[in-house]
């Protein structure tokens, strides 16, 4: 006859609440667990679609993400023509929030490099890849727009053509993909009174020198708005990815060490930057909340399982009396805890995965994570129970005679 | 056939100004299917000597013989409590002490589980329709009588069919009728199932149904009178 099966069909709306307890305590380490894993992941994602070997950025800094990073757009083609540089283009991010309707959107926008990069390798849930040069955006879908909506930005209309599913920037902020072209657009696009006021500024530059004042039809280019001024740069880019050659990674990686305008970082170094730079203190404070939260919540199961048994002195003292052999009072102690950590871990699993998607931030689930409560339910358990049947064998069966 | 006999037994509780002598020199003999009780004022030792049959509290000196084998030695214990529990000793206590979370049935199973001696379902069946409670088995001790609560308290400690039976004031919560249903149960069984019966008891009402009356005053066996032997009652 097994005891806690009898026990808990008895007593079941007790189990059933205190496994509920349980449950809900666990739902929330495993969200902690989720949020931390949730915010490695978020740092990393954009990395990881962008199918770099080598990142080039700004020398002597470590961008683009860990710290700004600017880069003439002319690197992109100096990077393509070193040997066993298989493709190299530009990158470019950008964090906005810009109005959509009455709602706010704050994103992450991103440059793809039209044409040789159409966002293929983002896989798109939904929708379709780029295929023009301008206009067309693919969004993630925790922004909450839909394929055929269309965003305002900057001067122009531009419809969402694909959505993606948890690709985040590492702030948790939804990535949105257009070209490198479209993306500077977006980004430096000024009033039409900004671009008058700077016109004057740049006329003004103009004439406080010899050669403006010498040379008058200067001044009519420096105001004309057809005209780019060839003095001026090209908006700059971020970085410059890298693909080499298969086996050719190091070679590569020593070309543009050699160069005196570049940093280099590897796709692993680059995470790093990231992970111990931009959200190192993030993903301290979290895992320092997540450990406590766990101490705390096993502490809490631990002093529960073990209440459950205090609970049931009175009939140990009875089994004892019937002689009942340490076995079973060990079982009845054990598989209850046990019961209990089942279905809390089951009630956990089962409530996170219906609340988790609607947190602000992505929490993520892994095995490790998932098999890691599951562990740790278990060795609580068995510890609290083990304490539990200590107290039970060594429970002096004579008050019962007296009761 | 001697189910029981103790010799020399004493316990204390205490030490120096503060012990308490519960037990002295306690000599008593029981034979299979003998019922005695065991009266007294309350910290006469009653309780005490029950404990220290059933081996619940180990006796100071003295010793204890089942069914002709030694089991203390000078208050050594010299075979396995659990064992002797399982096989040779049952019982029956104030409140019924049922387990709550079985029905009646399944206490009774439970208690031949433990002793390992006879198929539990049917044992459990024998026993409850013997002592006329079967169609409570279903029932859950808290749905359960006072008076049904120790009939099965009392089929639960007949389960492994033991040689001697510990009931320390089994009416205690019983009415008069109750009661006395109760101690004429313990009767039945002891002189059916050739059972010793000891029953601590402050009911002078039925004394009738012992075989012997022990009395006990200051941890000592003052005085017994023994009935004439049941068969001839």
């Amino acid at each position: 006859m097994n005891l806690a099966f009898h026990d808990v069909r008895h007593h079941f709306g007790r189990f059933a609440a205190t496994s509920a307890v349980v449950g809900l305590l666990f739902t929330v380490v495993l969200a902690m667990a989720g949020i931390y894993q949730g915010l490695v992941d978020d740092a990393t994602v954009l990395l990881d679609r962008m199918h770099a070997d080598l990142w080039v950025v700004q020398r002597g800094t470590r961008g683009p993400f860990a710290d700004p990073s600017r880069l003439d757009p002319s690197f992109e083609l100096r990077a393509a023509s070193v040997p066993g540089v298989v493709s190299a283009w530009a990158f470019t991010t950008q964090v906005l929030q810009r109005d959509h309707g009455e709602q706010q959107l704050r994103f992450a926008l991103v440059g793809l490099a039209f044409p040789d990069d159409r966002g293929e390798e983002l896989f798109v849930t939904q929708g379709r890849p780029i295929v023009q040069a301008h206009g067309e955006l693919i969004a993630d879908a925790s922004l909450g727009v839909a394929v055929g909506e269309v965003l305002h930005l900057g001067r122009d209309d531009y419809r969402v053509v694909g959505l993606t599913k948890q690709v985040l920037a590492s702030g948790g902020d939804a990535v949105v993909f257009a070209t490198v072209a479209d993306t500077q657009r977006i980004v430096n696009d000024d009033s039409s009174d900004a671009l008058i006021a700077e016109r004057e500024r740049r006329l003004a530059r103009l004439q406080a020198t010899d050669l403006g004042r010498g040379q008058p039809a200067l001044g009519d280019l420096a105001v004309d708005p057809r005209w780019t001024f060839p003095a001026l740069p090209s908006p700059p880019i971020q970085a410059v990815l890298v693909r080499t050659a298969p086996a050719r990674l190091n070679e590569v990686r020593r070309a543009f060490a050699g160069w005196s305008d570049v940093s280099v970082w590897t796709r692993a170094e680059e995470e790093q930057l990231v992970l111990q730079g931009m959200v190192a203190k993030a993903r301290m404070q979290l895992g320092v909340f997540a450990a406590i939260l766990i101490v705390s919540s096993s502490l809490l199961l631990a002093a529960v399982l073990y209440n459950l048994t205090l609970e049931k002195a009175h009939d140990i003292a009875v089994l004892k009396l019937l002689g009942a052999r340490a076995t079973r009072i060990a079982a009845l102690v054990l598989e209850q805890a046990w019961a209990t950590a089942i279905l809390g871990y089951g009630i956990a699993l089962a409530l996170g995965s219906q609340a988790f998607p609607h947190f602000p931030r992505r929490v993520v689930l892994t095995e490790t994570s998932v098999l890691g409560l599951g562990l740790l339910l278990f060795l609580v358990s068995t510890l609290a129970s083990v304490a539990g049947v200590i107290y039970a064998l060594r429970i002096d069966p004579g008050p019962v005679l007296e009761s | 056939m001697e189910a029981l006999r103790a010799a020399h037994l004493d316990k204390s509780y205490g030490e120096g100004e503060t012990e308490v002598h519960a037990l002295r020199d306690i000599e008593l003999t029981l034979n299979a299917g003998e019922v005695v009780a065991l009266l007294g004022p309350s910290g006469s030792g009653k309780s005490t000597l029950i404990k220290v049959l059933g081996l619940v509290t180990p006796a100071d000196r003295g010793d204890l013989w089942m069914n002709g084998k030694r089991i203390v030695d000078d208050g050594q214990l010299l075979a396995d409590v659990g064992e002797l529990r399982r096989s040779h000793i049952g019982f029956v206590f104030q409140k019924a002490n049922l387990i709550p979370f079985l029905n009646a049935r399944r206490n009774v199973e439970l208690a031949c589980e433990i002793g390992e001696r006879f198929p539990a379902r049917a044992r459990a069946r024998e026993l409850l329709d013997y002592l006329g409670v079967e169609h409570r088995a279903s029932a859950y001790p808290s749905t359960l009588s006072g008076g049904e609560q120790q009939r099965i308290a009392i089929a639960r400690a007949l389960a492994n069919r033991p040689s001697l039976i510990l009931a320390d004031e089994p009416t205690a919560a019983l009415d008069k009728e109750r009661g006395r249903a109760v101690m004429d149960l313990l009767r039945r069984v002891a002189h059916e199932q050739g059972t010793a019966v000891v029953v601590v008891t402050h009911d002078h009402r039925s004394l009738d149904v012992f075989d012997a009356l022990y009395q006990m005053e200051d941890g000592r066996l003052t005085a017994s009178s023994t009935r004439p032997p049941p068969e001839t009652r």
